[in-house]
Formats: C-alpha cells, sequence, structure tokens
C-alpha cells in the first residue's frame, strides 16, 4: 500500500519516535511512503539544530537520515516552518535571520502537497500531540 | 467503511478518549499509543468505558507502550502490536484517524 | 478524488493551532477537493459571535471561516454536544454549519475516505 505520513510533533515528542519506527515498518514491511508532511510543531523534527542528550535518540537527525537513506520525497510546511524558526538557506536570506537550520533531505513547500499526499496515498496516517 | 482511531493522549488529563468513544462506528477499531494505554489502567473509569464497547470494536494497543508502563492486569479483548502489526492495521481499516 | 475530513477541536486563541487547522481547509478548496470541516470539542468556541481577538493582537478568524465557503468548502459541521457542553447556541454561531448529534457525527466520519483530527 501507498501511506503519506504527516508528523504534527517536535523530535523529543514520544509522537516524533513513533512515527518513525511505523515509517521504518511501512518499508520493511514492502510498503511504500509516497510522501512524509510535516506540520504544526513538526517542523521542529526537521531541524538541523536541536542538540539531544548524550544519551538519548537524536530523533531529528534519525528523520533526516531516513530520508536520505531511502530517498523520501520529505516536505516540511513552509508557513509552519517559518513561524517556528525552521529556515532554509533561501528564506533565512530572504527574511534576513542568523541561521538556516533545515535539516538536510527536507524542502519547505506548501499544504497543497498534503493534500496532493493524500489523494496519492492509500492511508494517510498522521502522528502528533504525545 | 471501518475506522481505526489512533489516540496517543492520558484519558485522565484529556478528553480525546471520552469524545473518541462517542463517535465510534461498529466496525471502527482503537488504538491506544503512548500515554492513552493508561486508560486501561484496573479500576479506573477509563478502562470500565473501554470494557463497556461493542464486541464488534477491536481494542488494540502499542506493545512497547504497555511494557513501558508495566501495565497488567489487561484486558482478554486487547491486541497488543508491534510496528509491523499497526502498519498492518492501517491496511485492514479503511482509514486512519489519528486524534492529534 | 479521495474525501478529507478535517475535526478542528482547538479553541481559537490557544496557539495557531485553530488557524493552522483552518488553513489544510482553505488549501484543499483552493484545489477543489471534497472536503468536510468538524469543528468539535473545544474547537466550536471558534463559532462563537463577537469575538474581539485584537485585544490579544491576534488576527480574527472568523474572517478566515467565512471564507470557506469561497474556497469551495461548504460541508461544514458542529457536535451538538460539543456546542451544548459549553453554552453555546447552535443558532447564534458566526457560521453557518449543521448541527450533528453523536451518531451523526459517527455517519459523518463513515462518509469520507481520509479523516485528520487536529
Amino acid at each position: 500500500m501507498k501511506f503519506a505520513i504527516a508528523l504534527f510533533a517536535p523530535p523529543h515528542s514520544p509522537s516524533s519516535r513513533r512515527a518513525l519506527r511505523f515509517a521504518e515498518a511501512c518499508l520493511d514491511g514492502g510498503h511504500e511512503i509516497v510522501r512524509l508532511f510535516f506540520y504544526q510543531e513538526g517542523v521542529h523534527s526537521a531541524s538541523a539544530n536541536a542538540v539531544a542528550p548524550q544519551d538519548e535518540p537524536n530523533l531529528a537527525a534519525e528523520w533526516s537520515a531516513f530520508v536520505r537513506k531511502h530517498k523520501l520525497d520529505g516536505v516540511v510546511c513552509i508557513a509552519a516552518a517559518l513561524r517556528r524558526g525552521v529556515l532554509n538557506a533561501e528564506e533565512a536570506q530572504r527574511y534576513e535571520r542568523p541561521a538556516a537550520n533545515l535539516a538536510e533531505g527536507w524542502d519547505l513547500s506548501g499544504l497543497g502537497q498534503l493534500h496532493e499526499a493524500a489523494q496519492m496515498a492509500d492511508r494517510l496516517v498522521s502522528f502528533g500531540g504525545n | 467503511m471501518a475506522t481505526l482511531h489512533v489516540l496517543s493522549h492520558s484519558p485522565f488529563s484529556d478528553s480525546r478518549l471520552g469524545s473518541c468513544l462517542r463517535l465510534l462506528g461498529p466496525d471502527d477499531g482503537l488504538l491506544l499509543s503512548g500515554d492513552a494505554v493508561y486508560a486501561l489502567q484496573s479500576g479506573s473509569l477509563a478502562r470500565q468505558a473501554l470494557e463497556l464497547m461493542p464486541d464488534s470494536i477491536a481494542l488494540h494497543a502499542l506493545a512497547e507502550d504497555l511494557q513501558a508502563r508495566a501495565l497488567t492486569g489487561l484486558p482478554a479483548r486487547l491486541n497488543a502490536v508491534d510496528y509491523p502489526a499497526f502498519v498492518e492495521l492501517c491496511c485492514n481499516y479503511d482509514k486512519v484517524n489519528s486524534w492529534l | 478524488m479521495k474525501s478529507m475530513l478535517i475535526i478542528s477541536r482547538q479553541a481559537p486563541w490557544s496557539g495557531p493551532g485553530a488557524r493552522e487547522a483552518l488553513d489544510i481547509a482553505l488549501a484543499g478548496g483552493a484545489f477543489d477537493l471534497p472536503l468536510g470541516l468538524l469543528f468539535l470539542d473545544d474547537g466550536v468556541f471558534q463559532l462563537a459571535s463577537n469575538q474581539k481577538p485584537a485585544t490579544l493582537q491576534q488576527k480574527d478568524l472568523t474572517a478566515n471561516l467565512q471564507a470557506l465557503p469561497l474556497f469551495g468548502v461548504e460541508s461544514l459541521f458542529a457536535s451538538a454536544r460539543s456546542l451544548q457542553e459549553r453554552g453555546l447556541d447552535g443558532a447564534a454561531l458566526n457560521l453557518a454549519v449543521e448541527v450533528l448529534d453523536d451518531s451523526a457525527l459517527t455517519s459523518l466520519i463513515d462518509r469520507y475516505d481520509q479523516v485528520l483530527t487536529l
């Protein structure tokens, strides 16, 4: 089956880890992930700047590695990202901010990408909150 | 159409479980994940509410969350799932509604 | 095309949640997708009349809500129970919505291909 996976929570939230474990299980089970879409606090799960304590998993880094390893379409909602200070180089320059902190493997784009993914997928599965 | 409802908040501090239970269709399923597994706590009103659900409604919980919280005395009807089984559940239901 | 029901559960001034749920609906409408929007639990507070968000330096959500039909999102619903619990009069809301009881909400969810509850 084709899955679209949406994440609404930051990397230190249990649901960010849960979503990643779910995404891994999708691929291991022979399914396809048509897109990952990060919205609301989920944009922080695509940040390159979070520093996880040494004895904790670094979910943002794990997500970035996952997207790149499997060459997945990783999209972060640009409006949600800007509001929360997750910027790529282009936006950092545009808004004259000191840093570009969007992790590798992610693109900033609009909510239309969530809808397109929902149309393409057999199942839309969302993770967020706790 | 059968929907798999996914919860991840503790029912003791949150209204999601209550709202979800009122909207369940007869063929729907409920998957408890994260703090939502506390709804299985013996002696709680949440546990009673889950047990009162019609038999046709399947009750699932993420095994790792049950184990992490050392929950025991779980209902016989409960199906504890790992991630591969979670994925399969999503395929078997027509759609997945996560109460974010 | 797959239809999507968006269930909005956040009160209007509890952070960007309500607005961001609405943005999903407006974006889908802009692409002519078959969408429904249900206000449930504290989400029904978005429908209260005469709100003055400017006192909180917030933009008025009501204008965005009223733009929904213009974006082709006309299937708008509110939970009768949620309104009643919160003392809101279903006839005095800032948006024309269909007020549904719990069993009608079960059927509503059933009718859509996908659901997003935020």
